[in-house]
């Protein structure tokens, strides 16, 4: 199917994307700031529930951690030891090897002033970097695409996954699309064209202006014909050698990885793995989400290293909250405050970043951040994706060291 | 007109002439809101009534006793095998052959509402149980509803409450109390969490069963939401159910349910209904009787202004056009389209409106319609589409268009799109009846109601 330029251009957001972000950066200029940037790609990565950061990047040698931890400390001698009497839970021997190989860097202790310790509270500080108080109309990740977005281009960033869609990528101007496969995203009955052709003037009729929640729907429509259109193309990218773990997560990032080898010009990707939330019996689920992750992380990077598109992707791992220092009696541990947060590619400086947890050093039972999330939202915006980063998080962050580019 | 009332005029009883006609096309509203939609016949039986009388028949005639018997024999069997899809499967049929929609559709409000996921309690009698509870108290008492869920196993276990020891309080039913189901977010402080938490302790789950074990109950003085004592589970719920807020929140909710996705300056808008529900003791029935009797339900500002659910979406499809279908199929696709019955997303339930939209699910809404729509098991008043259409002396697209609308869509359609579907249903055969119907259930304006 074919479509004319006029159309074309009605059909996608840019259009009014242009029209409306106001960006500080003429947008020429940006567009072709961004062009020789050879298209570096984020994979944003959510874990739903709050990560144990705890029992993920483990103090192994603080004794604290056992006496707070009677059952569900991990044995000393399981950790996977990294380095300064630091080491990953025994699940997590896929990020060993990343960070061995130089791909991963974990940035401890991250977290934010006054934390909530409410899941979809602090998701949602975490997806819009605003508090409740603020109107909170859109998330960083949506600011971004905003400003970013091209005349004609693919679309900035995408959701992969069925769930609803992540408040990080809500913006005011653009509908970012998700996806739970490439295989569905297809309309049904497309093969007859005078359908195709129905379909699509059905949705791209004007409506009345005045009705605002019609308009949303429409314009929602409309992108997701053009979407489904061009993944139509990347859903042909061929098989490489690497095998895949079997997980509906390993299974979106797969997708992620078909998507960046058919070269579609989308910058970022946002997938997420659930079921964090380990008030009770904490070891065999947490252990089975961590193998996941990290199966699944290191699969995403092999293949890309394959085609040769490592050192232009980027993964960022986050949770809404670590957990309750000390254990509960459910075997299982409640909600708390700061935890790490991963980056994994071919262009990240390995290794740990930011401070150690300080179990000596607990406010109301829970762990201090010593790195605002803020500040590795700021480096992957300025360091990697190369855009000025306060209009985007309501202020001006200190980037830190993470990229070795 | 609506826009000049004060908050206290538009709660008042709709006016027919005075406020608006009550013709067929304001019959199918409620009926899309106060339940899933209703087909030609049960709207022109609804327009001879005054809409008071079709409120108070919805709320207050009860499911006729075969009708409920039928169900309870096929509850037993969908739970039979252990699993919970058989369930959820029963629950869309039921949905779709009730005689009392608005119960089932207020079901649904305070599954979203109190939402507990077969994802983490997989044992079908429990999700069950629980389902039999929200019908049971449905129209109730809020307290009593609140009470009862408290108490109920698979609430317990899905909070983990079932856990719950004294030497460590497990906070998570707590928190949800508060948040979730009675106050909102940040009426409450951290400290009261740890405070109300202690108060559930002993509260466990025995063989399926609610059990209190005194030896895990705390029974020290705890001090939260500005009050303190020796509570007990039950007089905690109390303290909470006390708070001012909760009123406030559950009209809201129910506001944003029935009414419409995004009401501006929602607080001054629900104050007089926020009112009523306290006056009463949170007595759920006259609340809804309110909302759905009222100017504001009838206006510019409710009629088209919610994105239907994917529940609302195919079930609404169904029901006004007789329809019938494989609803294990149908359980299956909801479950994916994001809304599958007894697998809410989280214990939040659904956020509704803007964010049932993205380009995955309305391409899935789309893709859903049709595969009803050509499903071979599907039947329109027990026949093909073409027979139910011509049974209803509807021969020309133009006519069925016309009625397709009045049925089916609380937004006009297009005079271009109209255009275009009287086209692919010109040979009027029933391969190009169906593609028109599903290209028009594939219009934005199919999306609202």
């Amino acid at each position: 199917m074919r479509m004319n330029r006029r159309r074309f251009l009605q059909r996608t957001c840019a259009g009014s994307a242009v029209l409306s972000s106001g960006g500080l950066v003429p947008l020429p200029l940006l567009a072709s700031a961004l062009r020789s940037q050879a298209e570096r790609i984020l994979v944003v990565v959510e874990l739903q529930g709050g990560n144990d950061g705890l029992n993920t990047v483990i103090p192994t040698d603080d004794p604290l951690y056992r006496r707070l931890r009677p059952t569900l400390a991990v044995p000393s001698a399981e950790v996977l030891s990294i380095a300064d009497g630091m080491g990953f839970h025994p699940a997590l021997q896929g990020f060993a090897d990343l960070l061995q190989a130089g791909q991963l860097a974990v940035v401890q202790q991250v977290g934010y002033p006054q934390p909530n310790r409410s899941h979809f509270e602090s998701m949602d500080i975490w997806h819009t970097c605003l508090r409740k108080e603020q109107q909170r109309p859109d998330g960083w990740l949506g600011r971004w695409a905003e400003r970013v977005q091209a005349v004609g281009g693919d679309i900035a960033a995408m959701h992969l996954g069925g769930e609803k869609q992540p408040f990080a990528l809500m913006s005011r101007s653009l509908r970012v699309p998700s996806i739970r496969s490439l295989e569905e995203f297809r309309l049904r009955g497309t093969e007859d064209s005078e359908f195709r052709t129905a379909v699509q003037e059905l949705a791209d009729e004007q409506r009345e202006k005045e009705d605002d929640l019609l308009g949303f729907v429409a314009s929602s429509t409309s992108a997701a014909l053009t979407a489904s259109d061009r993944l139509a193309g990347a859903a042909k990218a061929g098989q490489t050698s690497v095998v895949w773990p079997q997980s509906g997560f390993a299974e979106r990032l797969r997708t992620v990885s078909q998507l960046i080898r058919s070269g579609l010009q989308t910058r970022v990707y946002y997938v997420t793995l659930g079921g964090f939330d380990t008030h009770a019996q904490q070891p065999d689920a947490h252990r089975g989400l961590l193998r996941q992750l990290s199966e699944g992380i290191s699969a995403l990077l092999a293949e890309l290293q394959t085609s040769g598109d490592l050192q232009r992707t980027t993964v960022l791992a986050f949770s809404e909250f670590g957990r309750r220092v000390q254990e509960n009696a459910s075997a299982g541990t409640d909600h708390g405050t700061a935890g790490p947060m991963f980056l994994a590619g071919g262009s990240v400086r390995a290794g740990l970043h930011g401070q150690r947890p300080d179990l000596n050093n607990l406010q109301d039972g829970d762990l201090q951040f010593s790195t605002d999330f803020r500040e590795v939202y700021a480096t992957v915006l300025e360091r990697w994706l190369k855009v000025d980063s306060a209009d985007i998080l309501y202020d001006r962050f200190q980037p830190l060291d993470i990229f070795s580019v | 007109m609506a826009t000049e009332l004060t908050a206290e005029e538009l709660w008042q009883p709709f006016e027919p002439d005075v406020d608006g006609p009550w013709d067929l096309s304001a019959a199918a509203h409620l009926f899309r809101r106060a339940g899933f939609g209703a087909n030609r016949q049960q709207l022109e039986a609804a327009v001879r009534q005054s809409p008071q009388q079709v409120v108070d028949e919805l709320l207050d005639v009860p499911e006729p006793a075969e009708f409920h018997s039928q169900m309870q024999t096929l509850a037993t069997a969908a739970i039979s095998g252990g699993n919970v899809e058989p369930l959820s499967a029963w629950w869309v049929y039921r949905i779709l052959g009730t005689p009392r929609q608005l119960l089932e559709k207020t079901v649904l409000f305070w599954h979203g509402h109190f939402a507990t996921g077969a994802d983490k309690v997989t044992e079908p009698q429990l999700m069950l149980t629980q389902n039999q509870l929200l019908r049971r108290l449905a129209f109730a008492g809020f307290g009593d509803l609140v009470q009862q869920i408290s108490k109920d196993p698979a609430m317990l276990l899905y909070l983990d409450s079932a856990s719950n020891r004294k030497a460590h309080p497990n906070e998570n039913y707590a928190r949800e109390l508060m948040e979730l189901f009675c106050l909102g977010e940040g009426q409450y402080t951290e400290q009261d969490i740890r405070e109300l938490a202690r108060c559930f302790t002993g509260w466990e789950v025995r063989r399926g069963e609610y059990r209190f074990n005194r030896f895990q109950h705390d029974t020290g003085s705890r001090a939260f939401l500005g009050t303190s004592g020796e509570f007990s589970g039950e007089q905690a719920v109390d303290v909470v159910l006390r708070q001012p807020q909760t009123a406030q929140f559950i009209v809201s909710k129910m506001l944003r349910f029935f009414v419409m996705d995004e009401p501006v300056d929602v607080v001054a808008l629900t104050a007089p209904l926020a009112r009523q529900f306290r006056d009463s003791g949170l007595q759920i029935r006259p609340l809804l009787r309110t909302i759905l009797t009222s100017r504001l339900f009838f206006s510019r500002r409710s009629v088209g202004r919610r994105i239907k659910s994917p529940v609302e979406l195919a079930l609404g499809l169904l029901r006004c056009l007789e329809g019938t279908t494989n609803t294990v199929g149908l359980a299956k696709s909801l479950q994916q389209l994001g809304q599958g019955l007894l697998y809410p997303p989280s214990v939040k339930g659904w956020d509704g409106g803007r964010t049932w939209i993205n380009s995955s699910t309305l391409l899935g809404r789309s893709n859903l319609m049709r595969q009803l729509i050509t499903d071979p098991n599907t039947r329109f008043g027990r026949q093909s589409l073409p027979d139910y259409l011509s049974a209803h002396d509807l021969k020309e697209p133009a006519e069925m268009l016309a009625e397709l609308q009045l049925l089916l869509f609380a937004a006009p359609i297009p005079q271009r799109a109209r255009d275009s579907i009287l086209s692919l249903m010109k040979p009027r055969s029933e391969a190009a009846l169906a593609e028109g119907l599903h290209a028009l259930c594939t219009l934005p304006e199919f999306q609202l109601c």
